[in-house]
């Protein structure tokens, strides 16, 4: 099936999201859709698949112009698309997942009497791309790897042609992201189309045949993979935006022997099924804590307690000496912690209120009875400029933002001021290159005013890079600390996963957590 | 059609897609189905709806009487429209009218001999603090063990009603009074103040400046601006240092405040004692009006005053017409349905 997309437009009131956009997509072909956030390349493919009309242009499936009114449409014609935002119904297995996409012949053609269950057809390719996965797993029990593998397999029973995924890799740890280039490059080989929407140089080396690169909602330029290099894709994409200062990083002198600034001592809690206990941790002021971790681990329940949205069920939370949280108070929320969850767009923002409104949240205490808007703009305004929030209108509701830009809005907002402590929960995930190194940037310069940032991530190389120690996560405990000087990414696999620690690391894991008191003191 | 007439046309299409037309549509339709209710029990349809439109606004007698039952619908509509705005769904607008007429008459009996001067603000704080415990309870319901407001506050009315029942059957029933289940009259010093010389009260005046402040509060305040967050994302909220928890009992408290003040003004005034049937539906009524004006404090007010307008013109056609008295639930319901079937469809319109 050969797909054209001509002179494609498409705008949002004033933003002009595709601006006359023509695209070929062969089959047995891999795509990449690359460019930064907001670029246009969802949009663009949403159209593709049925969920908005184009303002302009058409779109010829083999030669022949058709409309696509309905996502139901694009299926029809074996377009399938996966979602960065998984649809799948999390207390129910696997199996019945799947079930539920698939078509059911309708109850008046009485076939459904006569045919047998369509369980053995729905399990053909999950039983090719993920032979170990047994069928009566719930989803919840699911990794995030597994989870998309089940999305994909969903759309592969509705016979799809051409497959596009949304970001794919960005909610995979690397082994995963690497088995699902393997299994692209096997999909195009049996002859089905596949468009990756992306802003990762390493998905587009790895499995594109073509890259298309897309900035400001414009095609900029079509190039064959082995034509180019990770450096010219990205000065494509970023265009001239590509001067970058270097991120810096506190030195680790500044706070060697300064007295720690936050303390966590002996902490638990507890919330539903998950826990944390007995975590030990200090932070100097200016110093950079990474918490590595499989998701789901503990890191969510820990930054809550620290900022003081869950109560602690033992242990205490001290700031330069001053009680914070401890165990048997209400817990209590402070405009010197600052708190950047994971999905900002979700757990960080009130949808309906406007942008400016919601900055103004971050300093509610300090709001006169009556606010003052005018100064809340500005600083606003100011927050939209410097971390290029788009669209860049303060009376917008935060909801008409896409979740990039608002996860820019909640970083902006929640480094504005001084604070004592950072709790930043995967605060670059999602976004393109460009976006993340201004975060990071703007993350560090805070500790390098003082500020003790705990730093919550998945993604070992950045933590490598820029953390002053590194301290894992492992089943709602502490499993290691590592100073990245002093080991490398398998010794923080092994902790994460919880095998044991080999002999290289000086102490066992049980007493680790007493080390960084050691070592911020000494 | 002339280019001239054009943009004349496309004017008036926008008005009419816009809240004017909504407004103009459900008028319409609302007078076809009472002319319609009228024909179907076999009257001058035409001459009776004229009847109905005087006997609430045709002369100063009949205003000053759609007045009267404007107050306690404002009032209970304000105590269902503060919760609302914090998500919460108040039915208890009734129970609590009815618990500030009892405390409000507990402090008028207990203090019957004093004069005026300290048996009215007496009255009026006991009402509050009568109508603001029935919003506290379900309340601390919620916030405590999780508690569904909606069920809490509608089962806490039948308890509100029948504990009024109780004491004026009982306890504080009027020996003198031949077996007719009813506290004593209230002393002068106990009547809120009436203007003009008709039985329009203080209890209007304390509605529409409940609606006026609140409306300031809810849409200019810090606290109001509280409210908007945890409603749309209590997680946010707490982030910013902003108690759910604390803002659901001052909603709920206020609230039933406001409706306690209905309920003892309707026994101050209107009943001169306590009695059963003291509010005769006033609490839902309120909270019909509460959703019509989506919530809006300011738009409660001329809403509360057309209903207010139909029931007590539902009174007179059923003394002069001889219509049964449910008539005018039948209009009311008639008017709620089409308010709110015609509002969703304009809403749905202008989203598409």
């Amino acid at each position: 099936m050969n797909i054209q997309l001509y002179n494609i437009t498409k705008r949002f009131g004033d933003v002009t999201a595709n601006d006359g956009i023509s695209l070929d997509i062969c089959t047995g072909e891999v795509v990449a859709l690359l460019g930064e956030n907001g670029a246009g390349k969802s949009t663009l493919m949403k159209m593709l698949f049925g969920l908005y009309p184009p303002d302009d242009g058409a779109i010829l499936i083999d030669d022949k112009e058709t409309t696509i009114e309905s996502p139901q449409k694009a299926m029809s014609l074996g377009i399938g698309m996966v979602f960065q935002q998984f649809n799948l119904v999390p207390a129910l297995s696997v199996l019945d997942n799947l079930l539920l996409a698939y078509p059911k012949p309708p109850f008046w053609t009485f076939r459904r009497l006569f045919r047998k269950s369509p369980r053995k057809a729905v399990l053909t390719y999950l039983e090719e791309l993920a032979p170990g996965l047994a069928p009566d797993t719930l989803v919840r029990d699911l990794s995030v790897g597994q989870r998309q593998l089940l999305e994909l397999v969903k759309v592969l029973n509705l016979d799809a042609k051409v497959l596009i995924l949304d970001e794919p890799t960005s909610v995979l740890p690397p082994q995963e992201a690497e088995r699902l280039w393997a299994l692209i490059r096997k999909l195009a080989e049996a002859g089905r189309s596949v468009v990756l929407i992306t802003h990762k140089m390493q998905d587009v080396m790895a499995c594109a045949h073509r890259v298309v690169v897309m900035r400001a909602g414009r095609m900029v330029q079509t190039l064959d993979r082995k034509q180019c290099t990770e450096s010219s894709l990205v000065s494509l994409m970023m265009g001239d935006s590509n001067q970058r200062s270097a991120i810096e990083v506190t030195p680790r002198e500044a706070f060697a022997n300064r007295p720690p600034r936050i303390s966590i001592r002996d902490l638990d809690a507890r919330h539903g099924a998950q826990s944390v206990e007995n975590i030990r941790l200090d932070i100097a002021p200016g110093e950079i804590l990474g918490v590595a971790g499989v998701s789901g681990n503990g890191q969510h329940l820990l930054a809550d307690a620290l900022v003081g949205l869950t109560p602690l069920a033992r242990g205490e939370v001290i700031i330069d000496g001053h009680l914070l949280q401890s165990a048997g108070r209400p817990p209590s929320t402070s405009d010197r912690v600052s708190y950047i969850p994971e999905q900002p767009a979700v757990n960080a923002v009130a949808a309906d209120l406007s942008l400016t409104t919601n900055v103004a949240l971050s300093h509610f205490r300090h709001l006169s009875f009556f606010p003052t808007w005018a100064p809340e703009e500005q600083l606003t305004r100011k927050i939209i400029q410097r971390y290029q929030v788009r669209p860049d209108n303060p009376a917008l509701a935060a909801g008409q933002l896409s979740g990039g830009n608002l996860q820019k809005l909640v970083v902006g907002r929640e480094l504005e001021g001084d604070k004592d402590l950072i709790v930043a929960a995967y605060p670059t995930m999602g976004l393109d290159a460009g976006a993340a190194h201004d975060i990071y940037q703007a993350l560090f310069a805070k500790a390098n005013e003082g500020a003790a940032v705990l730093w919550i991530s998945e993604d070992l190389d950045d933590l490598m890079s820029y953390a002053h120690r590194i301290a894992v996560l492992q089943g709602g405990r502490i499993s290691g600390i590592f100073d990245p000087r002093e080991c490398d990414k398998l010794d923080i696999g092994r902790a994460m996963t919880g095998e044991h620690q080999p002999a290289r690391t000086q102490l066992p894991p049980e007493q680790k957590p007493a080390d960084p008191q050691v070592r911020a003191a000494s | 059609m002339t280019s001239a007439t054009q943009p004349v046309v496309k004017l008036t299409l926008r008005l009419l897609s816009g809240p004017a037309g909504a407004v103009l549509v459900m008028t319409a339709i609302f007078v076809v189905a009472t002319l319609a209710f009228f024909a179907i029990n076999g009257r001058e349809a035409v001459s009776l709806f004229q009847e109905m439109v005087m006997g609430a606004f045709g002369d100063s007698y009949s205003f000053s009487e759609t007045l009267v039952k404007t107050a306690p619908i404002l009032l209970t509509a304000l105590a269902v429209a503060l919760p609302a705005r914090l998500g919460l769904i108040s039915v208890g607008g009734e129970g609590q009218l009815y618990l500030g007429a009892l405390f409000g008459t507990g402090a008028v009996l207990a203090a019957v001999d004093q004069p005026g001067w300290i048996l009215m603000p007496l009255m009026l704080t006991g009402a509050m603090a009568g109508g603001a415990l029935w919003g506290v309870i379900p309340g601390l319901l919620k916030t405590r063990l999780g508690v569904n407001e909606t069920i809490s506050t509608l089962l806490l009315n039948y308890v509100g009603i029948l504990l009024v029942s109780f004491v004026v059957h009982g306890p504080w029933k009027n020996p003198n009074s031949l077996g007719w289940p009813a506290t004593i009259e209230f002393p002068a010093g106990a009547i809120l103040p009436q203007f003009f010389d008709t039985r329009v009260h203080m209890g209007l005046v304390f509605g529409i400046v409940a609606a006026v402040i609140l409306h300031i509060l809810v849409t200019r305040s810090r606290w109001g601006l509280g409210l908007q967050v945890s409603r749309s994302n209590p997680r946010v909220g707490a982030t910013a240092g902003i108690s759910y928890e604390r803002n659901v009992l001052i909603v709920m408290a206020v609230g039933g405040l406001l409706a306690g003040l209905a309920g003892i003004a309707e026994a101050s005034v209107i009943q001169n004692r306590l009695q059963d049937g003291l509010a005769s539906g006033y609490g839902m009524t309120g909270f019909l009006v509460a959703w019509l004006a989506g919530q809006h404090f300011l738009r409660i007010i001329p809403l509360s005053v057309l209903m207010g307008g139909l029931l007590a013109s539902a009174d007179s056609l059923q003394l002069y017409a001889q219509l049964p008295k449910a008539s005018a639930d039948i209009l009311q319901a008639l008017l709620f349905i089409i308010v709110l079937a015609v509002a969703s469809l304009w809403g749905r319109r202008r989203t598409t």
